[in-house]
């Protein structure tokens, strides 16, 4: 039995180094920042115009991704859609892309010449707009968004949905009634799970929507300036310029309040998908 | 003539798949676009040039290293993860999500302070590892973003196996490296199979941690999606686009080769 318990132990030190290495990987940073810089960092107005935009971009990105991605992962869950597993492979594919495909792809997209057209018809200018944030953020939001509530469908018997719709239910009154609050935690878990990824898109917002902190006033809509949100970057582009600036200390400083905003979704992520039967898991 | 019942199902059928619709619209307008701007002659013109090939070489290599590299800590603690139980497991987990979690550009300034502090900073020269502007960073920088995700995906393969199967094992006296080996490693086989090859995929798309910490140098440290950016902001269009379009490829063929083998394992 000695050879068991010798396995568990080995088991059980890869497990805990492996986690004192991910602590050690953000805590031997802490001596890159000071506390004045983060003070100084925290009285610019920049910052939280910044913090204002990501989660300004990151809620909007959501909602798109529930509205569009629920009814879609239902479809893909239920029905025999012809052409599925090309449809399942093009969707999963996606979120093995590299950030910069994806930037470079939308880029392309929006300045191929009959788009541009209509673009200069309708007069409105999608690259390097604020609103296209939320496309770049779109993409890799949906991708998983679509991953985890599909799974989330597919836990639920359609068994449950006949039974109601045998005693007389409409399918809309089973789809409100059975279906969404039977697969509610897969799909709040899917939905944080959204949010998060959102917020952490920082390669395909770069080559998409670049920066806007240096330019001109005049260049914001009154919208952005009425949210207090011009001239300001989501967070990891605004730590990207900081670093690039050579202003280590307060690039430094954001990455911090970057892990500490994924350590809390994620940690409410894990806490909803383990209350969950299988919802989220396999 | 169809009845009424019949139209409600078609239409609620219908309802649901336009959205499906609109999101492959989506997908079908960014990939055709693409191509057309691309133009089948300067695709076959950038084909040519050495660069591309070595591009694709240098990624396939520092990605199947840094894969390897995840499954031999992956297999273990996902493992561990699925089996066992310890303290504040919750928020265990959650510390191992996070490399993967946050974003990666922040795990590469993390990675850049890691490597310039006091234990890493003298053992690499002392070693004589050179991490910046290196492929040995670009497989550093790989490893950290990809081994989350990699045990999130063989916690998700063990969990597909029931423990029943090792108790029965170890009842009849196996003992536990031996069940583990003999038992729940080879019933967990395809779904780690498939982990492999999304880890690898995963691996093969990593671009914004190197960003800042091993800095691009053309022709030492351009992995593929590396050299899309620095062809872009270089003003090579259609060398990027082509290096993208290769990017596509491998993502298509690694997850149709994913559901070929169907593995149902979770990516998140």
């Amino acid at each position: 039995m000695s050879g068991s318990r010798r396995f568990v132990y080995v088991l059980y030190a890869i497990t805990i180094l492996f986690i004192l290495s991910v602590c050690w990987l953000f805590l031997s940073n802490i001596g890159y920042t000071d506390t004045q810089s983060i003070l100084e960092l925290f009285s610019r107005p920049w910052f939280w115009k910044s913090v204002r935009l990501s989660l300004l971009t990151s809620s909007v990105t959501t909602i798109i991704a529930i509205v569009v991605g629920i009814p879609a992962s239902y479809a893909l869950s239920r029905f025999n859609i012809p052409g599925k597993t090309i449809i399942d492979i093009l969707f999963a594919s996606v979120i093995v892309l590299p950030a910069s495909t994806i930037g470079l792809c939308l880029m392309v997209a929006f300045q191929y010449e009959p788009i541009l057209k209509i673009q200069q018809a309708l007069g409105i200018r999608i690259v390097h707009s604020m609103p296209s944030i939320i496309i770049a953020q779109l993409v890799l939001a949906l991708a998983f968004g679509i991953k985890a509530w599909r799974a989330a469908f597919d836990d639920v018997n359609p068994r449950y949905e006949h039974v109601a719709r045998s005693l007389g239910s409409s399918r809309m009154r089973t789809f409100w009634k059975v279906t969404l609050p039977s697969a509610k935690v897969g799909i709040l878990a899917g939905i944080v799970l959204a949010w998060t990824r959102a917020m952490a898109e920082f390669g395909a917002v770069l080559l998409f929507s670049s920066t806007f902190r240096n330019r001109h006033e005049t260049q914001f809509s009154h919208i952005a300036n009425f949210l207090g949100i011009d001239r300001a970057d989501i967070l990891p582009v605004g730590m990207w310029m900081e670093i690039e600036g050579g202003n280590i200390e307060q690039g430094i400083a954001i990455g911090f309040v970057l892990v500490i905003i994924t350590l809390l979704s994620v940690y409410a992520l894990n806490k909803i998908s383990g209350k969950g039967s299988q919802a989220n898991k396999v | 003539m169809i009845k009424h019942s019949q139209l409600k199902q078609i239409s609620w059928v219908i309802f649901f798949s336009a959205f499906v619709i609109i999101i492959l619209a989506g997908i079908g307008f960014l990939i055709t676009t693409n191509i057309l701007f691309l133009g089948f002659s300067d695709f076959m013109y950038y084909l040519q040039k050495s660069r591309t090939w070595i591009n694709i070489a240098t990624t396939i290599w520092t990605a199947s290293i840094a894969t390897v590299l995840s499954m031999f800590v992956g297999i273990p603690v996902g493992y561990m993860l699925a089996r066992y139980k310890f303290p504040c497991q919750k928020f265990m987990e959650t510390l191992i999500d996070l490399p993967v979690m946050v974003p990666p550009a922040a795990v590469g300034i993390f990675l850049l302070g890691l490597f310039k502090t006091f234990p890493l900073s003298s053992a690499t020269s002392i070693l004589g590892i050179k991490v910046d502007h290196a492929l040995s960073g670009v497989i550093v920088a790989q490893f950290t973003v990809t081994v989350s995700f990699c045990i999130r995906l063989t916690m998700a393969s063990f969990k597909t196996v029931s423990p029943r199967y090792e108790y029965v094992g170890r009842s009849l006296g196996a003992s536990l490296p031996y069940a583990f080996f003999k038992i729940s490693l080879p019933l967990a086989k395809n779904s780690l199979l498939v982990a492999l090859i999304i880890v690898w995929a995963r691996s093969c798309a990593e671009w914004e941690s190197l960003m800042l910490f091993v800095g691009g140098i053309q022709g030492r440290t351009d992995v593929m999606p590396f050299a899309v950016y620095l062809d872009f902001v270089g003003g090579k269009l259609g060398w990027a686009l082509t290096t993208s379009m290769f990017c596509v490829l491998i993502a298509i063929v690694s997850m149709y080769a994913v559901h070929r083998i169907g593995g149902k394992a979770h990516v998140r």
